[in-house]
């Protein structure tokens, strides 16, 4: 298992390096010019100039490559060209409120999920099953940026009972947790309706199967049959979403970090982009991608936990 | 929730009159992901701007609540006088200045090494405004002088409260070298306390303030950039003052929300189409007057809104000193605008391309007057892209035409310098933003700047947009004021009418009520 792992982290050097590259040509040559955000729209020629002599960017574009490919094995990312924060202190303030948000809304949307699309899949084309494919795709058809306001309309300014500002004191628990609830509930009932549908249809299929209907004949209760036979089986592709779903959260939860006025991963990258952040962007990636291969290293490891026919050698 | 309900109760019940302080913690929401620097010479953008008012000086300044630069007051500097050919400046420093965090007191050596810092390009990103200044000398402590190379329309507008003008602790930037921009140090009501990454900008008062102690006493500058977000936490009351929308109906939702103000104030930001003089079929001036005859101010002002917007009536915004609406400026007429384009040689229509930002207040205007354009038979062929895309693309002369929306230091030499001095053109060493290629008032421009006599100056610079106008560079459209809200509790401690900031002042008299 070990040597699982650190072969699955060595392999993922290679596809970080190729990101890497990717993401340094590509930031220099779309159009834009991170001098516009730093010295704005009266800047003169001679002042960009300067700029650019500062920030090395003059230097040939190999030069530079060199630079940032030595400084990144180094395990120095720099400093962001906009604020002039260390990369990794700019990065290390906002990760904590993205792992909440994901870990959260990750909980939320299986504790409501899997049983949501368990309890579908055991009456199918019934009336239980239809609200459940009715709610689940309610809770896929709403953009979080509507769900969102309404969420901020009814709790925060019609009740009082969250605040509409959600950067919480992250040394304090309780304010930590008042301002991750809503936030979390927003996108757990997205990530709920996407896993409410794949288990609904991965158990469907396993219900159907021959060993099902064996355990049934040799008396197993029912229940049992449910949960430990058809779920465990069906768990595969419900995990994969699920998987799949954390990575698109770590850096796509813009949205809900914009509306709910909380810092994370997704908010920085975009004002990255939009200020062309060049230091900025290529560190963002690199944390982005390792964070990703570690998702992916730990849905392939649940997978061995959840079938032992998956071998991790 | 049981502990928040808790402390509420606990909260109410301790609560009695004869204990009430006045609230002294201010909390306002922009519309902003982050600041950018706080190095008052590097704070180009409103964001960076507002908080960069509150914390440095000038040796003078614009009254608070208003960007007049006719009533321009002492700052720093208690007194001055010029040498009668303007060339020479004396300013006289106030004594006993303190700097925040103890860096002590301010000298005439912090005054000259700020101008200097101001004025090279590597520190600097207004260094340009400074170029007529050719020596700084320290006279004693207290007395610093100014020669110039030629005289200025305005030399106190440069050693005013904004940009170039704010004086920083000499100590303070070279002990913190780069750390400057995000610690900096002033004379200003309120000094840095810290920030947080993509959350807040936290200040602090200055007590030892050289008007006097500020009443409030902390202010958290929270970024918001959802306006939905900024509004619901406004109404909550988590916020004492809001960025608001120039939009007419955000102006009417708000005002009717209880104890709540909305201020709208100078300076505008002038909107204008500016047509490239040089390439076809805008290098026919039938072509331009079409254009200028399609674009129905009203019209824009009315969807705008008419307590946001006004019709833009030169090439240089209202309020601005040296602006003149006796300038000859086309009025709306489709017929005439029709004519011509059949006169130059286009009965059927002609399309133009224009590159244009996405950014949605922009691209919203766009597209107002580009049906208004249709109406005359000129189809504006819009290659839409991504804002920063856009500021790269017209300024690579990659779009005939550039709608383009800018408030500057509000004197005419400014705007008429960087987008209708030949100097200014794009694509040139000196480049700034002259898009349409126009050279038709460099002489006026140049000759007005270092008119010595007001009167004469005013009339070189009306005389420059009448030219401008008629040679149709660019066609003005309409201004859009600045828009905040607050709550009535909240006293600015003055009258909000304009703010060189580009946003409210908060001084050592803003206080709750």
């Amino acid at each position: 298992m070990i040597y699982y792992v650190i072969h699955r982290l060595l392999a993922a050097v290679p596809t970080l390096l190729a990101v890497l590259s990717l993401v340094f040509v590509i930031v220099r040559i779309v159009p834009g010019d991170p001098a516009m955000a730093i010295l704005g729209d009266q800047a003169t020629p001679a002042a960009v100039a300067a700029l650019d002599h500062k920030l090395g960017l003059d230097k040939p574009m190999w030069q530079q490559y060199a630079d940032f490919i030595g400084a990144s094995l180094a395990g120095d990312f720099g400093h962001s060209m906009i604020t002039g924060r260390p990369i990794v202190s700019e990065v290390g303030a906002v990760l904590p409120y993205t792992v909440d948000l994901t870990l959260a809304s990750l909980l939320l949307g299986c504790v409501i999920g899997v049983p949501l699309g368990v309890w579908a899949a055991l009456h199918r084309n019934r009336p239980i099953d239809y609200a459940a494919r009715l709610v689940s795709l309610l809770g896929l058809s709403f953009p979080v940026f509507v769900s969102g306001i309404y969420m901020l309309l009814l709790f925060a300014l019609h009740w009082h009972l969250f605040p509409v500002i959600g950067s919480a004191h992250m040394d304090d628990p309780l304010d930590r947790l008042d301002k991750l609830v809503l936030p979390a509930t927003t996108l757990g009932i997205v990530m709920s309706a996407y896993i409410t549908r794949v288990t609904r249809s991965a158990m469907l299929a396993v219900l159907g199967e021959d060993y099902i209907r064996t355990a049934r004949a040799k008396g197993v209760p029912w229940r049992r049959v449910v949960w430990h036979h058809a779920l465990r089986n069906a768990a595969m592709p419900v995990v994969t979403v699920i998987g799949l779903y954390i990575g698109i959260l770590i850096g796509n939860s813009v949205l809900t970090e914009i509306v709910f006025n909380r810092p994370g991963l997704g908010s920085i990258i975009v004002a990255a982009l939009n200020n062309r952040d060049y230091t900025m962007l290529q560190g963002l990636m690199v944390i982005y991608c390792f964070l990703i291969v570690v998702v992916n290293l730990v849905t392939d490891l649940t997978y061995g936990l959840i079938d032992p026919r998956v071998k991790h050698a | 929730m049981l502990v928040r309900a808790a402390l509420l109760a606990s909260a109410v019940l301790c609560a009695a009159p004869a204990f009430a302080q006045p609230k002294t913690t201010l909390t306002i929401g922009i519309a902003a992901q982050d600041i950018g620097s706080l190095d008052p010479h590097f704070a180009v953008s409103t964001i960076d701007r507002i908080p960069v008012a509150w914390m440095f000086n000038g040796l003078v300044r614009f009254p608070p609540g208003s960007n007049d630069p006719a009533k321009l007051e002492s700052d720093l500097a208690q007194s001055w006088e010029s040498t009668p050919d303007g060339l020479t400046w004396t300013f006289h420093l106030r004594h006993g200045v303190q700097f925040q965090g103890g860096f002590g007191e301010l000298t005439a050596e912090d005054v000259a090494f700020s101008l200097a810092k101001a004025g090279d390009a590597k520190t600097s990103a207004f260094s340009s405004e400074l170029r007529p200044i050719k020596s700084i000398d320290v006279v004693d402590p207290y007395t610093i002088r100014l020669v110039l190379s030629q005289n200025v329309p305005a030399l106190l507008g440069i050693v005013t409260d904004y940009s170039q003008g704010y004086i920083v602790s000499k100590k303070a930037v070279e002990q913190r070298g780069d750390g400057f921009k995000r610690n900096p140090i002033g004379t200003g009501p309120f000094g840095f306390a810290s920030d947080t990454p993509s959350q807040s900008l936290e200040l602090v008062a200055n007590d030892a303030y050289f008007r006097g102690a500020p009443k409030i006493k902390k202010i958290s500058y929270r970024f918001i950039p959802s306006d939905a977000s900024r509004d619901l936490a406004f109404q909550n009351g988590e916020l004492d003052v809001e960025y608001g929308r120039a939009d007419q109906a955000w102006v009417n939702r708000t005002r009717a929300q209880a104890h709540t103000i909305v201020d709208i104030f100078e300076p505008a930001e002038e909107a204008e189409l500016h047509l490239n003089t040089t390439i076809k079929p805008l290098d026919d001036i039938r072509v331009r007057q079409a254009i200028a005859y399609a674009i129905d101010r009203p019209e824009l002002v009315g969807w705008r809104g008419k307590d946001v917007s006004r019709e833009g009536l030169s090439v240089v915004p209202r309020g601005y000193l040296g602006f003149t609406a006796e300038n000859g400026l086309l009025a709306h007429n489709l017929a005439k605008a029709k004519e011509l384009l059949k006169q130059a040689g286009y009965p059927d229509g002609v399309t133009i391309k224009m590159v244009q930002s996405q950014l949605p207040e922009m691209f919203t205007a766009a597209q107002v007057f580009q049906a208004q354009l249709k109406k005359a038979g000129i189809n504006l062929d819009m290659q839409v892209v991504e804002h920063a895309t856009y500021h790269q693309m017209i300024r690579q002369d990659l779009s005939p035409i550039v709608y383009y929306s800018a408030a500057r230091f509000p004197v005419a030499d400014v705007y008429l310098t960087q987008f209708f001095s030949s100097r200014s053109i794009v694509k040139t060493p000196t480049a700034v933003t002259n898009f349409s290629h126009c050279d038709v008032a460099d002489k006026e421009i140049d000759a007005a700047r270092v008119e010595t006599d007001r009167a004469k100056q005013l009339v070189l610079w009306a005389e420059a947009q009448k030219k401008i106008v008629a040679k149709v560079c660019a066609v003005p459209m309409f201004e859009t004021l600045l828009v905040f809200a607050h709550h009535d509790t909240l006293d600015y401690g003055y009258k909000l009418a304009g703010s060189i900031s580009l946003g409210p002042l908060i001084t050592e008299a803003t206080h709750f009520k």
